[in-house]
Order: structure tokens, then sequence, then C-alpha cells
């Protein structure tokens, strides 16, 4: 059963699309700023989807404006909880971008990577233990000793 | 008396608040209004509990009756957790007395006041707004210390979190769309008829995935060891001790009421198991204590989730059981180390210095690995028990991997514990050995004393726990006590 394209339809795959993009732009993007901007796309992808929930095509807003009653309303809930989930979410991106700005007076940076190294480096200095994951020094044996010295000559382009 | 249990998430709300302008005033009402909030909670719950409380109670807010109001489900399990909440949130509560330590007294009532609302609400968008406020007062008190490495950390944690909410706030869409209300009770009634098909799994899958942040699920727990690193020991005590047991309940409470199906705990069940193996592996790794006990936890929470997976509320005794150890037992340790910081190789010999630490250590220890008088063992007895009477292979798996990790926490525990009552290396000052002191050190003992008391009175302390299970079990009072009139009518 493949009905037409409708409107709702529509707007579904939009919303998906959106937490989709939001979710896959957190996990790749390598800049902090980005992955905050990501998660609001998300979110606006999470709020459409609730807003669908309850929307009715033939319906008016759901506001009594005379005595009479119309004759169909939109389901005043999910709007009412998307303006609740709109609020804690523009608090939360504020909450975040001004950590932002903390981490680059901190450091100087906001890479993702430069910015976990930098923490990584930081934790184990307070700590004062070895870092447990790292670039430089991984744990356990090399899989293969090193070559010596003569045999690096050996196989290269010697001269 | 039902208006009451409203101030128990009211009034901490109030102060917080109102604490930064009273602290301009008057430092000295400033200083003794939130313990005074919490203590008077806890006394409102302790009287409760007294009075004789048998049946679960439902209380509507703002006189709307459910399913169209917000009500607040009162059971045994949730006053219990309600309390914990309160009494921990007085136990680590930030005593300092400056300027500085307003705003991070303002947090910590926040906290207090979501994690209530967490433990009581029967709602599930007003689940889902009081996960968010605990998040919000989670990073203000994550990044107080003011380091780049907290900022770094919290950020983290955010995303993590808001990833979370993205996910949950999808979930309850659908669930709205199907069925067209909140309410859990009112969704437990609707749950068999509607939700019981794949969009239903998605919610679920959805939801649980997004609350697992704050419980240390296994796929988004990688917050876990960063936080706690960074972050103030009493708030990883407080993170790690009640607020991952909190999201816990509520994942509890969806799985019995709303999402009964076996697929759902399937997935529970693997990605406990995960939990287990990489917590407990990462955590025999780690090199220091925080993080030890870091990723120890996310072990421990992947056992609590391989019994909540148990068919029928089989392992409802033992998520209990368990949950309540971790809480009592992390919550102990966490206030060890936070003298105990740092690498575990300078901890050699800290038994010398400060004896009392040392023995409380070692009995904590020991009752997590499951020691037979005391708690720990009961508490995974039960589920090694219910475990082994199923037939299906996966959680066959689940008890071999839960066994296991036993053998793998008492290599770490004690490799920690040996370490202490070594002999210190020639060349140290006795001043480098890290000591355990004041009020971490009480605040530890009083953990102490609570763990030889559970044992001392495991009979009474087992019989209460089967009772509340089996009160949290029971899904048909749920719904008659939160709406009599639609469930024909028994009252």
């Amino acid at each position: 059963m493949i009905s037409a394209v409708t409107p709702e339809l529509i707007l579904h795959i939009t919303a998906i699309g959106l937490i989709a993009i939001g979710l896959a732009g957190v996990v790749l993007s390598s800049h902090l700023f980005r992955m905050v901007l990501a998660l609001v796309i998300a979110e606006a992808g999470a709020n459409l989807m609730l807003v669908l929930a309850g929307y009715r095509w033939d319906a008016v807003a759901p506001i009594l404006t005379s005595r009479a009653e119309p004759a169909a309303m939109v389901d005043p809930v999910p709007q009412a909880l998307v303006l609740t989930a709109i609020v804690i979410g523009v608090g939360i991106q504020a909450l975040a971008v001004s950590i932002l700005i903390r981490i680059r007076q901190r450091y100087a940076t906001l890479d993702r990577k430069e910015a976990a190294e930098r923490m990584d480096a930081e934790i184990a200095a307070t700590l004062g233990a070895p870092r447990d994951i790292s670039q430089e020094a991984p744990l356990g044996e090399r899989p293969l000793p090193p070559l010596p010295a003569d045999q690096i000559n050996m196989r290269g382009d010697s001269p | 008396m039902s208006t009451n249990l409203v101030l128990i998430i009211a009034l901490p709300l109030l102060g917080a608040f109102l604490l930064p302008v009273l602290m301009r005033s008057s430092m000295a009402i400033a200083l003794w209004s939130g313990p005074a909030i919490l203590i008077y909670g806890c006394w409102i719950i302790a009287d409760l509990w007294l009075s004789g409380f048998a049946q679960p109670l439902s209380v509507a807010i703002g006189g709307f009756a459910p399913p169209l109001g917000i009500n607040l489900y009162v059971d045994s399990l949730a006053l219990l957790f309600a309390f914990a909440v309160q009494l921990l949130g007085l136990v680590f509560w930030p005593f300092t007395l400056d300027q500085e330590s307003a705003r991070r007294q303002s947090l910590m009532l926040l906290l207090v006041a979501a994690s209530t609302g967490l433990a009581l609400s029967g709602d599930l968008f007003n689940l889902y707004v009081f996960y968010e406020l605990a998040a919000v007062a989670t990073f203000g008190l994550a990044s107080a210390s003011g380091s780049g490495a907290a900022y770094v950390a919290t950020l983290r944690y955010l995303i993590l979190s808001g990833i979370g909410s993205v996910l949950t706030l999808f979930g309850i869409a659908l669930i709205y769309s199907q069925t067209g209300t909140l309410n859990l009770a009112h969704l437990a009634q609707l749950a068999p008829e509607q939700l019981h098909n794949s969009l239903g799994l998605t919610a679920f899958l959805a939801i649980l995935i997004g609350i697992g942040v704050k419980a240390e699920l296994f796929p988004v727990n990688t917050w876990v060891p960063e936080i706690y690193a960074t972050a103030s020991t009493r708030l990883s005590a407080f993170l790690a001790g009640l607020l991952s047991k909190l999201a816990l309940l509520i994942i509890l409470r969806l799985l019995l009421l709303i999402f009964h199906q076996p697929e759902a705990a399937q997935v529970i069940l693997i990605l406990g198991i995960l939990g287990v193996i990489s917590g407990e592996l990462a955590a025999w790794r780690a090199r220091e204590m925080k993080r030890m006990l870091a990723f120890s936890s996310i072990g421990q929470l992947g056992m609590i989730f391989i019994a909540m997976a148990l068919p029928d509320g089989k392992g409802m005794l033992a998520v209990l059981a368990l949950s309540l150890h971790h809480l009592i037992i992390k919550s102990g340790l966490f206030m060890l180390a936070e003298d105990w910081g740092g690498a575990l190789e300078r901890l050699r010999g800290s038994a010398k210095a400060s004896p009392l630490g040392a023995v409380l250590f070692v009995l904590f220890s020991l009752s997590l690995v499951g020691m037979p008088p005391l708690p720990g063992f009961w508490a995974k007895f039960v589920l090694i028990t219910e475990l082994a009477a199923q037939v299906e292979p996966l959680y066959l798996l689940g008890l071999a991997v839960f066994l296991l990790a036993t053998v793998v926490e008492a290599s770490y525990l004690f490799r920690v514990a040996a370490t202490l009552y070594g002999s210190p290396a020639q060349d140290t000052l006795s001043e480098e050995i890290p000591k355990t002191k004041g009020l971490s050190l009480l605040t530890a003992s009083l953990f102490g004393a609570g763990v030889i008391a559970v044992a001392l009175l495991i009979a009474p302390v087992g019989d209460g726990l089967q009772a509340i299970a089996a009160q949290a079990l029971d899904v048909d009072l749920y719904i008659t006590t939160v709406s009599p009139a639609v469930s024909g009518g028994s009252q």
C-alpha cells in the first residue's frame, strides 16, 4: 500500500531526517561549537516530531475565541510540551555556549581532539597517575621489536 | 498529608532560586536554609512512613485529576528513593562558609528537587522535565571547580546528555502519537493493545538509550570516568550513588508498566552484559582510585541491568537489593577516595596513617565482592539463584559474566587493599602518605555503620525489600491507585 506523498509524510521524514543529521553531526564534526549546533538541529527534529504527534490538517488552533465550539481543534497537549521542550533546549544551549567560552579561555582551542587531549593530560597531571590510554605510550608490549638501525638501512633505498 | 508530599519537591526548588537572593541580605539564614529544607523533607517522608503507610497513594497536582493532570505516584519504592535523595543531599551538602558556595548550594538544592521529582512523578513528560533539570544542575556542579579539564568534561557530558534528551523526546513523541496520553497509569492500561508492537519497541529503545545516559548504560557512558575524575568527590558520590539509580528506577517503571515485552528485556540484558564486561575490565586496568571507582560503578550498574532483564519481574528483588547496596557502598568508597585520589602506588602504607579508613575500605570491598555475612552477598545471591533458574542461554551467559566479573572485582579491590596495608617505600616521608581526614572519614564511617547494621538485621531488611518489590510489581495496583474510576470500579 503505497499511498500518495502527503504533507504529513514529508514532515515526518523531515523530522526524522533532522534528528539523523543532528546525530551524525555530533558524531562526525571535529569542532566543539559545531557539535553544539548539530545538537540544536537534532532537537529541532525531535520538537517537530512532537508537534506532528497531535496535529490535524482539518482543525483550527486550540484557542476558544467565541462561545461556539469549533468543529475540530488541534490537540493542545503536544504544543504545550513542545513549548516546554524548546525552553529547556534553549537553556541548555546557552549553558553549552557559556561552557564553550570558558574552554576557549582556558585552552585557546575548540578543536575536539585537541581539547580532549589537553583534558586527559590535565586530569592525569592533577591525579598524579599515568593516563589510561595514550597515543604516545600504548599499554602492553610492542607487537614486534623495533628494527635495529642497520636493518632499516638495508631495505630502503640505500645510497 | 498528601499536600505535604508536594513540598518535598517544591521547597528545595523554591530554595534553589531564593538562596542567591537570601545570601545578599543574611549569610547565616542562607547557609542554614538549605539543610533545614532537606531535614524537613526527611521528616515529612519519615512521618508518612511511620504513620502506617501501607497502600500507595496518588497525589494530583493543582487539582487536576489524572490522566488529564500530572500526578505524583507514591509507593514504598518511590518513597524509599525520595528519602534517600533528601538524606544523601544532606550528607553530601557542600558545607562551606563563603560567598562562592552559594551557587553550589542552590544547584545542590535544584539537584535534590529534580531527583525527588524523578522518584515520584507519574507522568512521562514530567519525568523528562525533571530529568533535564537534574542534568542542568549536574552540569553546573561538575564545572564548579573551574579548571579547563572540568569544562571540557562537562561539555562532553552535556552533548551526550543532549543526545539522550533528543532520543527521549523522540520516544515520547512516538508514544503520544500512538496513545494520546502521557500518564503512566493510563499508558499501562493502553499498552497491551497499542504499544506491544514494533513502534512501542522503538519508543522504548529511544527512551532507554536517552535515560540510560544517566544510568551509565553501556554505549552512552563515556562521560563517567571524565566527570568523576574532574568533579568534586561529593558530587561524584551523589551521581554514582543516587542519580544513576533514579534513572534506573524510571527505566524499571517503564519496563514494568508499559513495555512488558520479551524483546525489551533482551536488549537490556545484552547491554547490561556488555556494561559489566567493559566496566569491570576498565576498572581492573585503572591506576587511580577515582577512575577505578567510576569504571567499577559502570560494571555494577550493568549487573543491575542484567537483574532487570529477568522475565516476569523475577529480578525485582535483586534489582532493589543490588541498587541499595551499590548506593551505600559506592557513596562510602567515593568519600574515602576524596583524600585518597592520585596514583594507587602513592597509597602504599596508608593503613598505618589512617587505620579507620583502611578498615572501612576493606569492609566496603568485601561487601561489594560478596562476602557471606555482609549485605552484598545476599544481593548477589538472590540474582545468582534467579539467573541459574533460567533456561535461555543468554541468561546463562549473563550468569557466567556476572561470576567472572566478581572475580575481576575481587582482584582489583584487593590489590588496593594490599597496597594500603603494604609497607611504604623507604624513601617516602611519612607526611607524603595521604590520610583520610575529618568530614569525609566521618561520612564514610556513617556508610560503614549502615553496612554493618544491614548485615546484622538482614532478615527484617530482606522481608521489607520483598514487600516493596511485590508492591512495585503490581501493575493493577498502580492503575487503580491513580485512576480508581477507569479500572472497573474496584474502589
